[in-house]
């Protein structure tokens, strides 16, 4: 068993991956909640995104922050044509289906990625990552910081967000019950874009932290993210807080099996793993399974 | 016989069903009440859709909250559904002989024996080999009411089996239905808004409003109880659409 | 099994009956069925060269996978995102059956679907109590962790130990004694595949395969003709491991040597794909999935084509049927060729009748 001494890094690596992981849950939990949706698509518009920025780069020689910001809104932009363009027409459909559909975008997507960019492996640093300081011996880089801030940040202000702006409670609405709010006067073709694109601006900025933390590889990224739909899961897809606590521990639990060497090989089934037991776990209870006929 | 005794059943904040206590000797037993008495919910504990806070139901001897809900329908307990829930993409035969198959009741006869005496009880004019999803709305009634009376039914819930149906079908129904008790020795609970069609077929009859018994009795007499009417006099105009409880696929 | 054949005779008050037997449509169904398949074991591999034989064993073995995942979905509305999972599960355990035993080969088979069978019903059964939505996550998530496990794990090659990996051998998986050579492996494919398809086939006509009907449509419906729901799901998952298993079997012997990198994730996503382009409520569905699946990136490749076009088209192949054509090419092929053959017929009558409209 590894001392203390080695498990300290990768703390500092959990906890920055949990941040990432905890704010895709969280871009897929709002999406969820006001359209019904769970974008399995996330991670592989994010990763997209990723390698738009890097040919940006390393490609055309674009300034950094711009490739970032294009990375981003890419995110943005391509998660709001898909749901406006098949949102409605899915509207009435089984969440199955819905979810099924994205995955339609994800095989896009995933087969534009390793056609465009499968020539050589890539990586993407952020300039955050060259520069940090240290905690007693640990080197914490910007990077990490700003992935834990970031997840955490953003939880704070879509609960927030959800809670008191006018926005917000539409969207809440809408989660309930999707024909009393548009009876009520609510622009519900509206509020369903703005939480596409702000989902979508989400799968962008975690692409690009998780290319740095992870790597640049597609279907890494894009599966990856799926299992932060793990964290998502385990709060059953309603509260952002447990989302955020849910997604801190899939990234420990992933970093600090790492110095742990009869399992680090495995380490990567941590997401999946906890996913699948914390499902199972909710299932016991009841809380998931169809209500019995009735409701 | 179905004793059922302070039957409770809650969903978080609402009780659909607030301590029924009500006994269907024999025959064919009216079950009404205004939209949103529980109906539908007290169907849906019978068939063991739905598991009550607290009560007994005992059927027979039997104590029905003991079965899983598929155990019941294997024991015989049976019904049809407010929407119609004939499976469309199998023949008229395989719908009906589906309980045979798997509650290994082979009633009096072979199979399909069974089935076609059924059919041919219920008026069913139609080939076995039938897809239902070729079969127009009446039929496809029949369809569920053969269903549920195949084989050796002991307790047969009818929950608005004449919904939608024109006047002179809904005759035709009333008359199977009533015909059933005699037919099968099945207990019959029917539950419908059509009061012609529940004076036409039950001698007794149970009325419930916002989840409570009311009334329960000859059907002639209940109907005349002035609670009943007020029930359904207070509430008629107001149609607070489905019930609680409903089962909606 | 089922309804139409029972020993008696049906006597019915109003003289009608049951029928038995296959009606005629069905006999001329089935006799252009067998043609179909004396045509691929007879002549295909003598009209084609080896390379498309073994694209072609390919599309067989991959069919019956695809036909696990169309029963599922089709006929019993469960949705698995992790069947190639569940196939490189297969062709591990077949690999590890065909050099740790000496087993014949139709029972190295067998026993890789029976064991495939029990993971993969050990997976289902709790996993049966979740809904549609959460029970297909949780498949993704496991196909995941057995990518991740078997990346390590490495398939066996005659190795060492337990996992029996050693990464200088070169030994292949054995095959058939009777089917050495490729065209004879492809017929040996074949057969094996007819075999699934016609297990798939009496389950659907059969008493399963009602009970499954019922419970697609409504569970409440199935659950009060007395079907044990749990049960036929769970009965769903463990045939469609099997059969997956089988499937792992045949492509481990066919491929030879085997690698965790064959099985990527997300072709678990691209098998779906396909099979719901092929259509999910026929069986014929999981052919035209084999079809999608092996054989169109063969062809891409013969000409020059990137097969990640393929993958591009695919995802817009799922959209474009849950949004418009539920039933896939499988129905809407014969639809379109029906109605192709009215119009022609039609402009045939025209001159001579006018009475066509």
């Amino acid at each position: 068993m590894p001392s203390w001494q080695d498990f300290q890094p990768f703390i500092v690596t959990g906890l920055a991956l949990g941040g990432v992981f905890s704010l895709s849950g969280v871009g897929m939990v709002v999406l969820y909640r006001a359209t019904g949706v769970l974008n399995l698509a996330f991670g592989a518009v994010g990763a997209m995104g990723a390698f738009i920025a890097w040919s940006l780069i390393n490609d055309q020689g674009w300034p950094q922050g711009i490739a970032y910001l294009a990375c981003v809104l890419f995110g943005g932009v391509v998660t709001l044509a898909y749901g406006m363009a098949f949102g409605p027409p899915l509207a009435g459909r089984d969440p199955l289906v819905k979810a099924v559909a994205t995955l339609g975008l994800a095989l896009i997507l995933l087969g534009a990625m390793s056609w465009i960019w499968s020539d050589k492996a890539r990586s993407m640093v952020l300039p955050t990552t060259e520069h940090g300081f240290n905690v007693g011996e640990v080197l914490v880089n910007y990077t990490q910081v700003i992935g834990l801030a970031l997840g955490i940040a953003v939880t704070v202000f879509t609960a927030a967000f959800l809670r008191f702006s006018k926005l917000g409670t539409a969207m809440r609405a809408l989660a309930d019950d999707r024909e009393i709010t548009a009876a009520l006067g609510v622009p519900v073709r509206r509020v369903e874009a703005a939480a596409w694109l702000g989902s979508g601006l989400l799968s962008g900025a975690a692409g690009l932290l998780f290319s740095n933390l992870v790597g640049l590889d597609a279907a890494t990224l894009t599966f990856l993210v799926i299992s932060s739909v793990a964290a998502a899961l385990i709060a059953r897809l309603r509260s952002l807080f447990v989302t955020l606590a849910a997604g801190m521990f899939i990234g420990l639990v992933n970093a600090l099996a790492t110095p742990i060497l009869s399992i680090s090989q495995y380490r990567d089934m941590a997401p999946f793993v906890i996913a699948t037991i914390a499902l199972l776990f909710l299932s016991r209870h009841g809380t998931l399974s169809t209500a019995k006929g009735a409701r | 016989m179905i004793t059922i005794t302070d039957l409770t059943v809650r969903f978080g904040g609402v009780t659909p069903l607030d301590g029924v206590t009500v006994t269907f000797e024999s025959g064919t037993c009216g079950l009404i009440g205004p939209n949103g008495a529980g109906k539908t919910t007290f169907f849906n504990v019978l068939s063991g859709f739905v598991t009550p806070a607290s009560g007994s139901i005992e059927a027979f001897g039997e104590d029905l909250l003991a079965k899983t809900h598929f155990r019941r329908a294997r024991w015989g307990l049976r019904r049809t559904f407010q929407t119609e829930q004939a499976i469309e993409e199998l023949t008229v035969a395989n719908n009906v002989g589906m309980v045979l198959d798997h509650a290994h009741d082979s009633g009096g006869g072979s199979r399909n024996e069974e089935i076609v005496r059924a059919m041919d009880f219920v008026g069913l004019d139609v080939a076995p080999e039938a897809k239902v999803q070729t079969l127009g709305a009446r039929q496809r009634r029949l369809v569920e009411v053969a269903r549920a009376i195949v084989g050796q039914p002991k307790v047969v819930l009818l929950d608005e089996p004449a919904a939608g149906l024109p006047d002179e079908e809904t005759a035709h129904l009333g008359r199977v239905i009533q015909s059933i008790p005699q037919h099968t020795g099945a207990l019959v609970i029917l539950v419908d808004h059509d009061m012609s069609l529940v004076s036409a077929c039950c001698e007794t009859t149970s009325v419930l409003d916002f989840g409570r018994l009311i009334a329960s009795g000859p059907t002639a007499h209940v109907l005349r109880d002035p609670d009943v009417m007020r029930a359904y006099l207070g509430t008629e105009e107001v149609d607070v659409g489905d019930e609680q409880g409903e089962v909606v696929r | 099994m089922g309804a139409v054949d029972t020993q008696t005779t049906p006597v019915t008050p109003a003289g009608r009956r049951i029928a038995r037997g296959l009606q005629r449509p069905e006999q001329v169904h089935l006799a252009i069925v067998v043609a179909l398949i004396l045509f691929v074991l007879v002549a295909l591999p003598q009209i084609l060269s080896v390379y498309w034989v073994t694209v072609c064993t390919a599309v067989a073995y991959i069919s019956v996978v695809a036909l696990g995942l169309n029963l599922l979905m089709g006929r019993v509305g469960l949705v698995s995102l992790g069947q190639i999972a569940v196939l490189a599960m297969g062709a591990w355990i077949a690999s590890k059956l065909s050099f740790s035993t000496s087993l014949p080969f139709p029972l190295v088979l067998l026993a890789t679907g029976l064991l495939t069978m029990v993971l993969g019903t050990l997976v289902g059964l709790p996993a049966l109590r979740l809904s549609g939505l959460y029970l297909a996550l949780i498949t993704l998530m496991l196909a995941g962790a057995i990518t991740v496990a078997l990346r390590t794990m490495q398939f066996p090659n005659g190795g060492p130990g337990f996992l029996g990996n050693d990464p200088d051998s070169s030994e292949a998986v054995r095959r058939p004694s009777i089917a050495i050579s490729d065209p004879a492996f492809f017929r040996y494919t074949v057969v094996v595949c007819v075999i699934m398809f016609a297990l798939a086939l009496w389950h659907v006509r059969g008493k399963a395969g009602h009970a499954w009907a019922a419970i697609r449509q409504s569970e409440p419906a199935a659950l009060a003709a007395g079907v044990n729901i749990t049960v036929y799901k769970l009965w769903a998952f463990a045939l469609a491991s099997f059969m997956t298993g089988v499937a792992g079997g045949l492509l481990a012997a066919d491929v030879g040597r085997l690698y965790a990198i064959s099985f990527p994730t997300s072709n678990s996503i691209v098998l779906l794909a396909v099979v719901l382009m092929g259509g999910i409520y026929s069986l014929w569905g999981a052919i035209v999935a084999g079809v999608f699946y092996s054989l169109l990136p063969a062809l891409l490749n013969d000409w020059g084509l990137p097969a990640d076009l393929l993958t591009i088209l695919f995802g817009v192949g799922v959209i474009q049927v849950l949004l418009t054509a539920p039933g896939g090419l499988a129905q809407q092929f014969p639809r379109d060729m029906r109605r192709l053959g009215g119009r022609i017929a039609s402009l045939f009558k025209r001159p001579a009748g006018g009475t066509s409209t």
